[in-house]
C-alpha cells in the first residue's frame, strides 16, 4: 500500500505551483536559486527518509497519538493547536490563491468571495469525511489529474519554443550562495511525507516503506521542470514580469489538434481539481489534529456517522479562510507565504526530529 | 382439528374441511384449495389412503414428505402456505402441495446479454435455488431462510459461500434481516430499500440482478445473494460502484473490445452527468474554451434564441426526460413511435421555431443516449439525476462549478459505504489484503 | 433542518449569486483581430481598429461578415473601453488570435503595446503578431472571398493547421514578449500587405530591437532566415550548376551554430545539414555524379547565409540568439557587455552540407 504514501507525496509536489514556489524560486534566479534547489533536494530527501523511518515504528499511530504516549495531554494539546493551524494555513493559502486565480481567468466579473465560498464548501464537506474516505478520494483525484499534468509538464518539456540557451544560462547562477528562503520554497516539493503524521494511522503493523528512492527522483525532477520550463518559454529577462507563470508558461502551449484548444484551460481545470483534493487533505488533518487536543476524544479512521465536531471545526476553518480573503489581497497573500515556507520548512525540521527521537527511545525501551 | 381450524380461519368458502374413511382409519384433512395442487392432494393423499396398499398410518410416519406438526400456531401459516394438515390418530402432520403460479423459466429481459445464458431466475424459488445450485455445485454454498413481513410472510433466502463469505458483511446482513419490520414485502427493491435504511440515498448500493452467472460469480467473490419468494430478482450485496459498470458480458467477449467497452461507459457516464452543464458554462461563460469555428457556429444557431442558455437547456432537458419516461410507461409497440415521434419531430421543429439552438439538440441527444450505456438499470437511474445539481451550479460559477461538483460527486462516492465495504475505491480489493490501508482497529 | 428554513437560505444564496458575469455566447461580439496603429493625432497616438465576428447560422465560404470598428484614443485601454459604446454587445477578446501592428508604429516604439496585450488575462499567448503594412486598418478591411469564418484567413495563414508557406515567419505573442526583454535575443515579426482587394501577402519578415523596426529581410532572405532559425521543411532553394537553373525542395534540415575563438576573432559557425529532393532540374542530372553538384550547392549557399547573417549584424539585432549563446557559454555577469561588443565584429563561418536525395520522379 506504498502507493497511498506516494500519492501524498505527488499531490504536494504538484501543488508547488500553487504556493508561489516557481514565482519565489524565479524571483532569485539570479541570486542563490539554483544552488538552493539541489540543497533543497537533498534537505528534502534526508527529511523523508528520516520521517518515514522513524514512522514505520509506530504502525497504525499518527503523531497525536505518538505524542501521547511519551506526554502529558497538555504537551499533546500545545503541540496538535499549534500544527492544526500550520496545516489549516498550507492549505487556506493555496485556496485563497486559487480563488483569486479563477476569478482572474475563468470568471472575471464574479465576486472572489462568492467563488472563495463555494471553494470552502467543497473543501469542508469533503474534509469531514472520514480518513479513509478522504484517502480514496485522493487516490481518484490524483489517478484523474495527474496523468493530465505529466502530459502539460512533458508537452512544455518538448515544445520547440523551449529555449534550451536561457536556461542554460539560469543554471549558471550554481555558483552563487544559497538563501533561505530558495531553500525553504524548494524542499516544499518534498513536503508532501509530513501528511503521514496524520495518514499512517491508516498504515497497518505489517506495512513496509518501499521504493523509497523514488522520492528524490520524482522530486527532484518535478522541482527542475517548475523553475527550469518557465525560464526556457519566457527568458531569463522577461520570466521575472510575471505573478501566474504557470498559468502563463500553460497559455503558451497550444494543442493544435486538442478538443480544447488551449492548454491554460485544462491547466486550471485540473489544478482547481488538485487544489480541492490539497485542501480536503490539509484541512481534515488539521481537523483530526484539533480533535486529538481532547483527551477524551478517540481516533477513528473510518465512522460510519460523522461526527458533530467534524462540522464545528472544518465550519471554523471555513469561515478563517473567508476571512483571510477579506484581509489580505494577491500581494499580501504572497509574502505571507514567502514567510510561511521557512516557517514550515523550520517546524518540519523540528516534527521529524522531535519523532525520530521518540522512535529511537521507543527502541530502547522496548 | 377442523373444529378448531373453523375458529381460526375467517369464514371463506375456498377452505376445504374434510374427513376421510377407509377401513382402517378416520383422518381429517384441510387445506386451502386455490393455493394447493389437487392433482398432488389426489396422489399423495386421497389415492392411496382410499386404495390402502400400504397401511396409511406407516406412510406417513415414514415418507418425509409428511411433516409432523407438534405446535398449534404453525398450523395457520402452512395452510397459507399450501400446505395440506393431516390429522391420522390425534398426530397432526403436514404435506407441501403449494401450487405456485409463475412464469416457467422466463428469458433475460432487463439485462439481456448477446452470448452467455438466456435463463433468467424464476418467480419459484426452487427453480432459482436449482438455477444457481446447477451453476455453483458447492458444498460451501450456505442458504439461510428468513421469513420478512408480519402479514406477507415472504420467505427470504441468503445465499452465500461459508468460506468466502466475509463475517463482518454476514454478520450486519443478518442483524438487518431479523430486525426488518414491515407488513408487506414483495419486491426485490422494497427490500433494497429496507436494507439500505437510508432514507434519501442517491446511488444504489445493492445491487439487483436477474442472471444467474452474476449470482455465481458474486457468490464466489463472497458476496452474500438474497432471494425472494415470487420475485424473479435477486439482491446481492455488498456492491461497488463498479459493479454497476460492469455488464456480464465483459467476462465473455473479446478481451481489448470489452476493454474499449469499459472505457466508453465511462466516457458516457462523464458526458451525461456534466454536458449539459458544460453547454451551459461554456455558452454562458467562456466561449474561449472552444475552437473559434465551434463558437461562431454556436453564437450563430444561438442568436434566434430569446432565451438564456440555461432555459434552453432546461426546455430540451424536460422534453427528453418525458420521452424517455412516456416510452417506458408506454406498452412496448407505441413506446418506439413515441420516441420517434418526440424525439425527431420535436427536436427539428423546436429548432426551427428558434427555441433551442442546433448543438443543444446534439447535447440533447448524447446525454440521453450516453445514460442508457450503463448496463445496470438502478444505477442509469440514478444518473439521470446528477446532471440537474451540476446545471444548478454551472448557471452561476461556470465552468469551475461544475468541476467543484464533480469533485462533490467523486466525495460522496468515495464516502459511501455498502455494508461497511467502500463503494468506490479504484484498485482496492472487495476483501483487503493483509496489508491494506484502514485495517488496523485503534484502540 | 426546517424545510422553511432551508427554502430561505436557498432564496438568499441564489439572491447573492445573481449575475456573477453571466453572458451569452450570443450576446457577445467577438474581436477576430485587433490592429493598432499611429493616429495622425498628437493627443490621441493610437487607432484601434478592431474586425468583430459578426455570427451567421451558415457556413460557407464567402459567408463570413465581419464589422469594423475604428477609434482613436488616448491609450489601447481607454480606446477598447470606449469602443464598447459603438457596439451593442459585450467585446470578447477569448478568440482573438491575431493582432497587427501597423508599420508606423512598430517604427517608433511597440513595448507599450506589448504591455497592454500581456496584461490582459483574456488575450491569448498564442496568438499571432505581425506588422501591417502599410497600416493595420486597411489590412484588416479586406475581405477574402474564401473566407468561411470571420477572420478565418488571417488566422490560418499563421496557423499549421492551413498553409505553411516557407516565406512566413509565425511569431506569438508569448515568444515575442520573451524576446523584447531577453538579454542577447532580438524580436522579429511578419510582416502582412495586400495586393489587391481581396488577399494578403505575408512574406516578408521585419527585424526589431527592443524597441522599434531596425531591418526589414526580403521574401527571399525571410525564407533563408526560416530555414536557418526554424529548420523549416517545405521550403524550396535556388542555386545555379554550370549555368543551369536548379531548384531543390528540402525535406529535412537541421542547423546549429557556435561560438568560438580563433586567432583573437571571434567566429560563429553554422553548421546546416539538409536534405533535398529536385524540384527543377536539367534532364539526365540523374546519371550524373551528384558530388560536384552537391559542392556547387554548399557553396552558394554558404554564401547567401552569410550574406545575411551580415546584414542583420549590420543592423545590430540579434534574432537568432548569438548572444544567449554568448551568455549561456561564458558565466558571469559581465558576458553581455562583452557581448555587446564583440558582435558587430564577429566573424561569421556557415558550413552548409546538403545532401540529394533524388531527382524526383523522372530522371
Amino acid at each position: 500500500m506504498n502507493r497511498y504514501v506516494f500519492y501524498n507525496f505527488i499531490l504536494v509536489s504538484f501543488m508547488n505551483l500553487m504556493l508561489y514556489v516557481p514565482h519565489i524560486l524565479i524571483d532569485y534566479r539570479f541570486t542563490g536559486a539554483v544552488s538552493s534547489i539541489l540543497i533543497g533536494i537533498v534537505i528534502g530527501s534526508i527529511l523523508v527518509y528520516l520521517y518515514t523511518s522513524a514512522m514505520a515504528r509506530f504502525p497504525g499511530k499518527g503523531l497525536p497519538e505518538i505524542l501521547k504516549l511519551y506526554y502529558p495531554q497538555w504537551v499533546v494539546t500545545a503541540s496538535m493547536l499549534f500544527f492544526a493551524i500550520m496545516w489549516w494555513f498550507a492549505t487556506t493559502i493555496v485556496v485563497v490563491a486559487f480563488a483569486v486565480l479563477i476569478n482572474r481567468f475563468f470568471n472575471p466579473d464574479a465576486n472572489t468571495l462568492i467563488i472563495l465560498t463555494m471553494l470552502v464548501i467543497a473543501c469542508g464537506y469533503a474534509a469531514t469525511r472520514s480518513t479513509l474516505s478522504v484517502m480514496f478520494v485522493m487516490e481518484i483525484g490524483l489517478i484523474i489529474n495527474a496523468p493530465i499534468i505529466l502530459f502539460v509538464l512533458f508537452k512544455a518539456v518538448r515544445s520547440t519554443q523551449l529555449n534550451w540557451d536561457a536556461i542554460h544560462i539560469a543554471a549558471n547562477y550554481v555558483t552563487v550562495m544559497p538563501t533561505l528562503t530558495c531553500i525553504a520554497a524548494a524542499s516544499f516539493i518534498f513536503t508532501g511525507y509530513i501528511n503521514l503524521s496524520l495518514f499512517n494511522r491508516l498504515f497497518p503493523p505489517n506495512f513496509r516503506f518501499k521504493f523509497r528512492f523514488f522520492y528524490p527522483l520524482f522530486g527532484a525532477m518535478i522541482l527542475l521542470i517548475t523553475f527550469f520550463v518557465p525560464i526556457g518559454f519566457h527568458g531569463t529577462e522577461g520570466v521575472g514580469q510575471y505573478i501566474y507563470i504557470w498559468s502563463f508558461t500553460a497559455d503558451s502551449l497550444l494543442m493544435q489538434y486538442g478538443f480544447i484548444e488551449r492548454v491554460l484551460f485544462l491547466f486550471l481545470i485540473v489544478y482547481l481539481n488538485l487544489t480541492l483534493v490539497y485542501t480536503m487533505a490539509g484541512w481534515h488533518q488539521a481537523m483530526e489534529f484539533v480533535k486529538s487536543c481532547f483527551p477524551s476524544n478517540k481516533p477513528e479512521i473510518d465512522s460510519p456517522k460523522t461526527p458533530v465536531s467534524n462540522y464545528i471545526i472544518v465550519g471554523i476553518f471555513a469561515l478563517l479562510s473567508i476571512l483571510y480573503l477579506l484581509m489580505t489581497n494577491e500581494k499580501i497573500n504572497m509574502l505571507v507565504t514567502s514567510y510561511w515556507l521557512v516557517l514550515r520548512l523550520f517546524v518540519e525540521l523540528f516534527i521529524v526530529v522531535w519523532v525520530v527521537i521518540l522512535s529511537k527511545k521507543g527502541a530502547k525501551t522496548a | 382439528m377442523n373444529e378448531r381450524l373453523r375458529l381460526l380461519f375467517a369464514e371463506a368458502v375456498d377452505i376445504k374441511l374434510e374427513v376421510l374413511h377407509n377401513s382402517e382409519l378416520t383422518i381429517e384433512i384441510a387445506y386451502i384449495a386455490p393455493l394447493c395442487e389437487e392433482n398432488k392432494i389426489n396422489d399423495f393423499i386421497i389415492v392411496p389412503f382410499t386404495k390402502d396398499f400400504y397401511p396409511f398410518e406407516s406412510q406417513l410416519s415414514t415418507n418425509p414428505d409428511y411433516r409432523k406438526v407438534d405446535d398449534v400456531a404453525k398450523w395457520q401459516e402452512l395452510m397459507l402456505r399450501g400446505n395440506v394438515l393431516i390429522e391420522a390418530a390425534g398426530i397432526i402432520y403436514s404435506f407441501d402441495a403449494s401450487r405456485i403460479i409463475s412464469i416457467e423459466n422466463p428469458q433475460t429481459q432487463v439485462e439481456s446479454a448477446i452470448q452467455g445464458p438466456q435463463l433468467a431466475l424464476s418467480e419459484d424459488v426452487n427453480i432459482s435455488l436449482n438455477l444457481i445450485r446447477s451453476m455453483y455445485p458447492s458444498p460451501d454454498l450456505s442458504v439461510e431462510e428468513h421469513t420478512i413481513g408480519s402479514l406477507s410472510k415472504t420467505p427470504v433466502f441468503a445465499l452465500f459461500d461459508q468460506r468466502r463469505v466475509d463475517p463482518t458483511v454476514l454478520d450486519s446482513v443478518r442483524t438487518k434481516l431479523t430486525t426488518i419490520n414491515v407488513e408487506m414485502l414483495h419486491a426485490a427493491g422494497e427490500l433494497e430499500k429496507l436494507l439500505v435504511g437510508k432514507r434519501k440515498h442517491l446511488f444504489p448500493t445493492i445491487l439487483i440482478t436477474e442472471r444467474p452467472d452474476r449470482i455465481s460469480k458474486a457468490i464466489a467473490k463472497g458476496k452474500i445473494v438474497i432471494l425472494l419468494k415470487g420475485n424473479m430478482f435477486a439482491i446481492i450485496l455488498p456492491a461497488t460502484f463498479f459493479d454497476f459498470m460492469h455488464a456480464v458480458e465483459d467476462d465473455y467477449d473479446a478481451y481489448w473490445m470489452t476493454r474499449f467497452l469499459i472505457f466508453l461507459r465511462y466516457t458516457s457516464i462523464v458526458l451525461t452527468i456534466t454536458l449539459p452543464a458544460l453547454y451551459i458554462s461554456v455558452v454562458s461563460y467562456n466561449p474561449e474554451l472552444f475552437r473559434v469555428q465551434l463558437a461562431f457556429s454556436i453564437a450563430g444557431s444561438r442568436s434566434a434564441v430569446p432565451y438564456p442558455s440555461f432555459i434552453e437547456v432546461f426546455i430540451m432537458l424536460f422534453m427528453i426526460e418525458t420521452l424517455i419516461e412516456a416510452s417506458i410507461r408506454l406498452p412496448r409497440y407505441i413506446g418506439s413511435t413515441a420516441t420517434t415521434v418526440g424525439g425527431l419531430i420535436l427536436g427539428q421543429a423546436a429548432q426551427q421555431a428558434g427555441l433551442v439552438s442546433s448543438i443543444m439538440i446534439i447535447v440533447t441527444s448524447v446525454v440521453a443516449i450516453s445514460n442508457f450505456v450503463i448496463p445496470v438499470n438502478s444505477l442509469s437511474f440514478a444518473v439521470r439525476f446528477l446532471k440537474y445539481p451540476l446545471i444548478g451550479i454551472a448557471i452561476f460559477f461556470g465552468i469551475t462549478g461544475v468541476s467543484v461538483g464533480m469533485f462533490v460527486y467523486i466525495v460522496y462516492l468515495c464516502n459511501l459505504r455498502s455494508f461497511g465495504k467502500p463503494y468506490m475505491r479504484i484498485f482496492g480489493k472487495l476483501r483487503p489484503l493483509e496489508g491494506d490501508i484502514g485495517q488496523v482497529k485503534i484502540k | 433542518m426546517n424545510l422553511s428554513i432551508r427554502v430561505t437560505l436557498t432564496m438568499l444564496a441564489v439572491c447573492l449569486l445573481g449575475g456573477c458575469g453571466f453572458k451569452d455566447i450570443d450576446k457577445r461580439f467577438f474581436v477576430v483581430a485587433l490592429g493598432i496603429d499611429h493616429s495622425e493625432n498628437e493627443k490621441k497616438p493610437y487607432r484601434l481598429t478592431l474586425q468583430l465576428a459578426v455570427p451567421s447560422p451558415k457556413i460557407e465560404p464567402g459567408a463570413s461578415k465581419t464589422q469594423i470598428e475604428t477609434i482613436d484614443s488616448e491609450s489601447i485601454a481607454e480606446g477598447v473601453r470606449m469602443l464598447k459604446a459603438y457596439v451593442d454587445k459585450e467585446l470578447d477578446f477569448g478568440h482573438c488570435k491575431v493582432f497587427l501592428i501597423g508599420e508606423q508604429l512598430a517604427r517608433t516604439d511597440y513595448q507599450d503595446v506589448l504591455q497592454w496585450m500581456s496584461r490582459r488575462r483574456d488575450i491569448q499567448s498564442v496568438a499571432d503578431i505581425a506588422i501591417g503594412k502599410p497600416d493595420a486598418e486597411s489590412l484588416l478591411q479586406v475581405k477574402p472571398i474564401s473566407e468561411r469564418y470571420p477572420g478565418n484567413t488571417l488566422f490560418l495563414s499563421f496557423g499549421a493547421d492551413g498553409t505553411e508557406s516557407s516565406y512566413t515567419y509565425v511569431e506569438s505573442l508569448s515568444d515575442f514578449s520573451r524576446r523584447s526583454s531577453e538579454k542577447g535575443l532580438d524580436p522579429l515579426m511578419p510582416i502582412i500587405t495586400k495586393d489587391s482587394k481581396e488577399s494578403f501577402i505575408i512574406n516578408r519578415t521585419a527585424l526589431l530591437n527592443k524597441k522599434r523596426v531596425k531591418l526589414v529581410l526580403s521574401s527571399s532572405e525571410s525564407q533563408l532566415y526560416n530555414q536557418l532559425a526554424k529548420d523549416f521543411t517545405k521550403s524550396s532553394m535556388h542555386g545555379m550548376f554550370e549555368g543551369m537553373d536548379l531548384v531543390v525542395a528540402i525535406t529535412s534540415i537541421h542547423s546549429n551554430f557556435r561560438l568560438s575563438k580563433q586567432n583573437d576573432e571571434d567566429i560563429v559557425t553554422m553548421n546546416v545539414k539538409m536534405k533535398v529532393i529536385f524540384e527543377e532540374a536539367p534532364k539526365g542530372l540523374y546519371n550524373d555524379q551528384w558530388g560536384p553538384v552537391e559542392q556547387q550547392l554548399n557553396k552558394e549557399y554558404s554564401k547567401s547565409c552569410v550574406a545575411l547573417l551580415k546584414k542583420i549584424q549590420k543592423a545590430n539585432v540579434d534574432p537568432i540568439g548569438f548572444g544567449l549563446r554568448y551568455r549561456a557559454t561564458h558565466p558571469g555577469n559581465s558576458a553581455w557587455k562583452e557581448w555587446k561588443s564583440i558582435y558587430p565584429n564577429v566573424k561569421f563561418k556557415v558550413n552548409a552540407n546538403i545532401r540529394i536525395e533524388g531527382t524526383g520522379l523522372i530522371k
